[in-house]
């Protein structure tokens, strides 16, 4: 057990600590508290918790390899994840929140009239938090992995544990405050070894300044090596593709059941519209860096460790290669380890960073520490939309709707725990990298909420009929194309499996729009309903008339 | 509850739709606009790195979280004017 060991644990450790700490102080008492967190967040603290919710294990741990393996294919993340706010912001969040549901499902059953599409919602926000979640599990199966020098599959299992018992414990209004801790926590894990490392190779600490200089450095090395040059548009895939994925991850940020369920947690729409604004600033921070470490990794595998005597490798590739994430054959046999032998998981960079430019142990427990941050964060927000889609839309709308609180609440925690494991089980064995598991999710909202939802705050005439036949078509074409892409070789236009949701996005707003039209219009109460959405809180609209009300009667009543 | 008219409410559906609309017109620019003609802009260099490049690094997210803060801070403006604030209204 070396030092390094044990500096990682105690940070870590000390993290957990401050978050169920936060937790258990707050620990929920009645559902509504349990699912929005009484809906009292200020907006700069909403921002960051969103932030934190937001930045998975696909951000932190994934995305900086990602680019610095794809090269500029690898900015359709960067583009797309931030890209997706504007949506959510501008034509969902704001309108969301004066409809004043709880959850996605009970929006869309209310809103389409139809307890139908309201099931059918819950199950796809099953499906999607499930995958993604499948992302976190993994992720955290790398940083404990490679912490405890275990196999990965190992360090999943540990990860299972963790969540399972600390999202159950919690509840919204510890993981409101909870995560306002672990945004501080990863941001900083993130920005030392990337302001470090723009020390070292151009003693400028401002890397998001500094990285465009090693940028032309690369370009160079690659023209000497002869690879495909690292800034060079469309080398790893289509064009069509980086569009798709781009599109893809924005629409499914908009459509995202547990992104969407913390505006709900604003008492106004104003603070929806801040909050969004502050939370795109503080996911920005992080999404302007991964670029910042993609080229300076890069730019020291490529000087320090390629060319280097495979004899006499650096000593941190031994514990990388260990876990199976990184290999460094000399297939040549020349004893020297050329660039092109180096094959590394997009999984490992950010976590090796700080190994490979020498930060000391103290910093690569922080890196630790950030990460178990990013997927427990992410992955707790995703099993309250899990737990809530099933103790509140399948469970009491559906099943039993004379289930009392405390019912409602048990079924609540153990789907938790049932959905930790399940995801576990399947994290064990990952099927793609981080970021590319989060991507079907983002496909998979993008698919069925995404059209659901725009066309439901923005287009009357849309029906319970329509939107049923839409989600299911969408859910339908998205996964067909996922599947028939990663394992039948099938693409359009060079569009691969993380780019699906482009299809099924437009398959499904086309259903909607079809089949509504072919049907009865919405009631007339359920049109007013929606064009009251246009105005602000203060204005309500009712029989073709618009009255000004006091924001105190349109603010809804806490249950 | 009193009535207002009806004219006014539109006008403040109509301000924001289409403030909404340049902002996503901007925002689509930076981002797909960008990476349509990608090619094309990689001739010249923004902060060290090649347009095209600077775009997807930083530019289309700086652009993003300005567009944010702007609809916040202009849209603050519009409820104000239309009577709408809603900070003085919960003092009252």
């Amino acid at each position: 057990m070396d030092s390094q060991f044990l500096v990682s644990l105690v940070l870590i450790l000390a993290t957990f600590g401050l978050y169920i700490g936060i937790a258990v102080y707050n620990m929920a008492r009645q559902t509504s508290d349990f699912y929005v967190a009484g809906r009292n967040v200020p907006a700069v603290f909403n921002g960051m918790a969103i932030g934190a919710d937001w930045m998975s294990a696909a951000s932190f741990i994934g995305m900086a390899g990602t680019v610095m393996l794809l090269g500029y294919d690898g900015l359709a993340y960067i583009m797309g994840w931030t890209g997706g706010y504007l949506l959510l912001t501008f034509l969902l969040a704001p309108q969301l929140r004066k409809s004043g549901r709880y959850t996605v499902p009970e929006f869309i059953g209310d809103r389409y009239s139809s307890s139908t599409a309201r099931l059918i919602a819950a199950v796809a926000t099953i499906i999607i938090s499930f995958t993604y979640s499948i992302g976190q599990l993994s992720g955290s199966g790398v940083v404990i992995g490679r912490l405890l020098e275990v196999p990965t599959a190992v360090g999943t299992i540990i990860g299972v544990v963790l969540i399972a018992f600390y999202s159950a414990l919690g509840g919204m209004k510890g993981i409101t405050w909870t995560q306002v801790a672990q945004y501080l926590v990863l941001i900083i894990a993130y920005l030392i070894p990337v302001i470090f490392m723009s020390l070292q190779l151009t003693s400028n600490p401002i890397p998001w300044l500094s990285y465009g200089r090693i940028i032309g450095e690369l370009q160079q090395l690659d023209q000497q090596l002869g690879v495909s040059e690292y800034v060079v548009p469309f080398t790893e895939a289509t064009k069509w593709q980086f569009l798709a994925l781009m599109f893809t991850l924005m629409a499914g940020t908009a459509g995202l059941p547990h992104v969407i369920v913390r505006f709900y947690t604003v008492s106004t729409m104003k603070a929806a519209r801040w909050s969004g604004a502050w939370a795109l600033l503080f996911i920005g921070l992080l999404y302007l860096s991964a670029p910042a470490y993609a080229a300076f990794s890069r730019f020291i595998l490529m000087t320090q460790v390629a060319g280097s005597s495979i004899a006499d490798l650096p000593a941190w590739t031994a514990s990388w290669v260990n876990t199976g994430s990184l290999s460094v054959a000399d297939t040549n046999g020349d004893g020297i380890l050329q660039w092109e032998e180096i094959v590394i998981s997009n999984d490992i960079v950010v976590m090796a960073t700080p190994e490979i430019a020498n930060l000391g142990v103290f910093v690569i427990g922080l890196m630790a520490a950030g990460a178990m941050a990013a997927a427990l964060s992410t992955a707790g927000g995703l099993m309250i939309a899990i737990s809530a889609a099933l103790s509140q839309d399948i469970y009491y709308r559906s099943i039993n709707p004379k289930a009392t609180e405390s019912q409602r609440l048990l079924v609540g925690r153990s789907s938790i725990i049932i959905a930790t494991v399940a995801a576990g089980i399947v994290a064990l064995n990952p099927p793609g990298a981080i970021t590319q598991i989060v991507a079907w999710a983002f496909a998979l909202a993008s698919g069925t909420f995404f059209p659901a939802l725009i066309l439901g705050v923005w287009w009357r005439r849309a029906n319970g009929p329509g939107v049923i036949a839409g989600m299911l078509v969408g859910l339908t074409v998205t996964l067909t194309y996922i599947f028939a892409a990663k394992f039948g070789g099938f693409t359009i236009l060079g569009i691969i499996d993380t780019g699906a949701g482009v299809f099924g996005a437009t398959a499904a707003i086309l259903t909607i729009i079809i089949v509504s039209l072919a049907t009865k219009p919405p009631s007339k109460e359920t049109q007013e309903e929606v064009l009251d959405l246009r105005y602000p809180e203060g204005m309500t609209y009712k029989d073709g008339e618009v009255w000004r009300t006091d924001p105190v009667e349109t603010k809804r009543p806490e249950h | 509850m009193r009535k207002i008219d009806k004219k006014q409410a539109d006008a403040y559906f109509r301000t924001r739709t289409t403030l909404v609309t340049i902002y996503l017109l901007i925002g689509f620019s930076a981002s797909f606009g960008v990476v349509m003609f990608a090619e094309e802009l990689s001739g010249f260099s923004v902060n060290g790195m090649p347009f095209h490049y600077f775009m997807g690094a930083q530019g289309a997210v700086l652009t993003f979280i300005i567009l944010l803060f702007v609809n916040a801070i202009v849209n603050d403006r519009i409820d104000k004017k239309f009577g709408l604030d809603q900070d003085l209204e919960d003092k009252k």
